[in-house]
């Protein structure tokens, strides 16, 4: 804690993020699928974010506001959200390896999001809430279930354990998710499109959810950053410098069931985007999880909207999946840092 | 039971040919008859095949006809025992009052409500060709891109006639009922069939009074799961060249999925959802006019929202006659005929 000054990052650094990720945002705000001219776009936003009314272009006013902001809020959240949980996992289980897609847990929680669909489960007065929070139990109870499993077989947790269970896992989940959709009869068409994933159609309450679970949850997982650094080292040393390795796990793991099940409800799975933004991020940050945390909130937001920009953008009027986009461009800017990395 | 759901079906196809052709006055009063003749033998030979399915068979020589993928198909006798992969090909089958030699269909037919009563086999991708063969189908009807070759030659080494069936235009379709006609041994029916589509499509184009100013966007997916509108060589696309609309989306081809702020900007005239309502929560309707940020559509202004619920836009049958009378009530107004 004395040292933090040190390890993490300064304020100028902070502020240098804050403002790089506002300009991509801002960028990703001004572009779409509609080009509309850049003073009009401004002069929308101004007026939003100002409360002023003033004369402005009608159709800017009909996009920006209610449809382009949103979405560029929920892919940033998301985008954010995942990759801190990417960071997190490939910390805590010394596994560079180690995301939601290949540890099955974005499976899980798609699983409960489908089962949630097909069997109409609903919290009353929360039509949505049903599959977010059915989304986020199956999160949790596929880590822990994938974690136990694991730990039986090999207790030291080793990469391939972990990760030949999870791919099996992953697809255990998926083919009872098509089970479920083969019995569901008439919601079938409502199930298949929902498995795809689309950040069309965000709202503000959506981004406001993500917001509050990646303060709330998000900031506990940062908060463990130094305990993850001694879980780098091994859990024996984490033990024995004083680090309650229980209560750090179980938070931290808690902490990725309640953000991976909430943006998959909202935007369906997104791949790659969590394996990816932390090893691009650690050859700039190095290993230090305060300082890496930090960091993937930012790149991880940055990429993802980027990504949507073009996914929203390359094909027009069509839209791309924005999975296809971070899948293409995550698995290039990979083998080109991890080739220059190893190279030197 | 089945009897009167045929007889009655063959009746509302009739009163639907009637009223689709009575603006035109007598001429087409007369023609309009011409199909209800053979509906009306239909009902009354259909006794016969139901009590001796075998002695239908060898009253006529083989059957020769090329099916759309362009492979000549010899038949010994009219089809009896069919399997219908798709959709279309059911409600096909149904209108030209065979739907009682369907002993098995793709799993997503799903019109009109009896042939829910047929054994399902798995279509598509999953397409199982043991359980097709276990039916013992004369005839496997399916798509073009149903089926892989292999699993082709597989069904006709086991004795089953492949015809494939591949519309993908409204004179496609004719081609497919008359095909499905020849098939059957139903020629009559299918040409009474076809000549109801194309008086009703042809009265519909001579009562549209649009010169494509009129936009109309169709909407196949909702926003929650991603947009998705209908392009230009749709069905919809040409139904709303016929209404005299301009499609918004004809500068894209087929299906595709779409920004969202696209449609805002082209801001449609009439919108039609072929959205699901399960009964619960909001309509489709209602959905798509709580949007925010398309407050400002003419469509949404003025309440311009259609939901066709029964796929009778998005399936190359029969029943896109039925869609194009719905969406003609909608946008000049239903009051007054119907």
């Amino acid at each position: 804690m004395k040292k933090k000054g040190r390890e993490g990052f300064s304020l100028p650094v902070y502020i240098l993020f804050i403002a790089v990720t506002l300009a991509v945002m801002l960028l990703c705000i001004c572009v779409g699928s509609v080009m509309l001219p850049l003073k009009d776009t401004l002069a929308v936003l101004w007026n939003g974010l100002t409360g002023a009314g003033g004369p402005v272009n009608e159709m800017a006013a009909n996009i920006i506001l209610p449809v382009r902001l949103p979405r560029v809020l929920c892919v940033a959240l998301v985008g954010a959200s995942l990759s801190l949980c990417g960071g997190a996992m490939q910390g805590l289980l010394k596994n560079p390896l180690a995301d939601g897609t290949t540890l099955g847990v974005s499976s899980g929680a798609s699983l409960g999001a489908v089962a949630a669909i097909a069997f109409g489960i609903s919290l009353p007065g929360f039509p949505f809430a049903g599959s977010m929070v059915m989304a986020v139990i199956f999160a949790f109870g596929s880590l822990a279930l994938i974690l136990s499993l694991a730990y039986k077989l090999d207790s030291s947790l080793s990469t391939n354990t972990i990760i030949l269970i999870g791919v099996i896992f992953s697809m255990f989940a998926s083919s009872i998710s098509s089970l479920i959709i083969t019995f569901a009869g008439d919601k079938i068409k409502t199930i298949t499109f929902w498995t795809m994933g689309s950040l069309q159609g965000s709202s503000y309450e959506n981004a406001l959810i993500l917001l509050a679970a990646l303060a709330l949850f998000g900031g506990l997982v940062i908060g463990c950053g130094k305990e993850l650094n001694a879980f780098a080292v091994g859990e024996d040393n984490a033990r024995n410098i004083g680090v309650d390795v229980r209560r750090v796990k179980l938070t931290v793991l808690i902490c990725i069931s309640v953000l991976i099940g909430v943006c998959v409800s909202v935007s369906g799975t997104i791949g790659f985007v969590g394996l990816v933004t932390p090893h691009m991020l650690r050859s700039l940050t190095g290993p230090n999880h305060r300082r890496l945390l930090p960091a993937t909130l930012f790149g991880g937001a940055c990429f993802l909207m980027l990504s949507d920009l073009l996914a929203r953008t390359l094909l027009n009027p069509r839209e791309l999946p924005l999975g296809v986009v971070t899948s293409f461009i995550g698995s290039m800017m990979f083998i080109y840092i991890f080739y220059m990395s190893r190279k030197r | 039971m089945r009897q009167m759901k045929i007889f009655a079906a063959l009746l509302t196809t009739a009163a639907l040919l009637l009223t689709g052709c009575s603006g035109n006055g007598n001429q087409s009063g007369e023609t309009s008859k011409a199909p209800e003749i053979p509906g009306a033998q239909k009902t009354e030979t259909a006794p016969e095949t139901e009590t001796g399915e075998e002695t239908q068979a060898g009253t006529e020589g083989p059957i020769t006809f090329t099916d759309m993928n362009g492979r000549e198909i010899t038949l010994e006798k009219p089809a009896d025992r069919i399997v219908a992969l798709t959709a279309s090909d059911c409600e096909i089958l149904y209108a030209l009052g065979a739907g009682d030699t369907l002993v098995g269909r793709g799993e997503y037919c799903n019109w009109p409500e009896e042939v829910l009563d047929v054994p399902p086999v798995q279509s598509g991708e999953n397409t199982n060709v043991e359980q097709i063969i276990a039916l013992q189908p004369q005839v496997l009807l399916m798509s073009a891109m149903a089926q892989t070759d292999e699993q082709i030659e597989a069904l006709e080494n086991a004795g089953i006639q492949v015809v494939v069936s591949y519309a993908q235009d409204i004179e496609g379709v004719y081609e497919a009922i008359s095909m499905i006609g020849t098939a059957m041994g139903k020629d009559d029916e299918a040409e009474a069939l076809v000549k109801g589509m194309k008086d009703t499509f042809a009265q519909i184009q001579e009562d549209s009074a649009g010169d494509g100013s009129e936009t109309i966007y169709f909407e196949v997916s909702p926003l929650e799961y991603g947009l998705w509108a209908a392009g230009s060589n749709t069905f919809m696309d040409e139904v709303a060249q016929m209404l005299g609309l301009t499609n918004v989306f004809a500068d894209m081809e087929g299906w595709g999925e779409v920004s969202e702020e696209q449609v805002i900007q082209r801001a449609p005239d009439y919108i039609v959802t072929i959205a699901m309502y399960y009964g619960e929560g909001q309509t489709p309707v209602e959905e798509i006019t709580s949007r925010s940020g398309w407050e400002n559509i003419p469509a949404i202004k003025n309440g311009k929202l259609l939901n066709l619920q029964n796929d009778e836009l998005s399936r190359p049958g029969p029943r896109l006659k039925d869609g194009a009378e719905m969406l003609y009530d909608f946008v000049y107004g239903g009051e007054s005929d119907n």
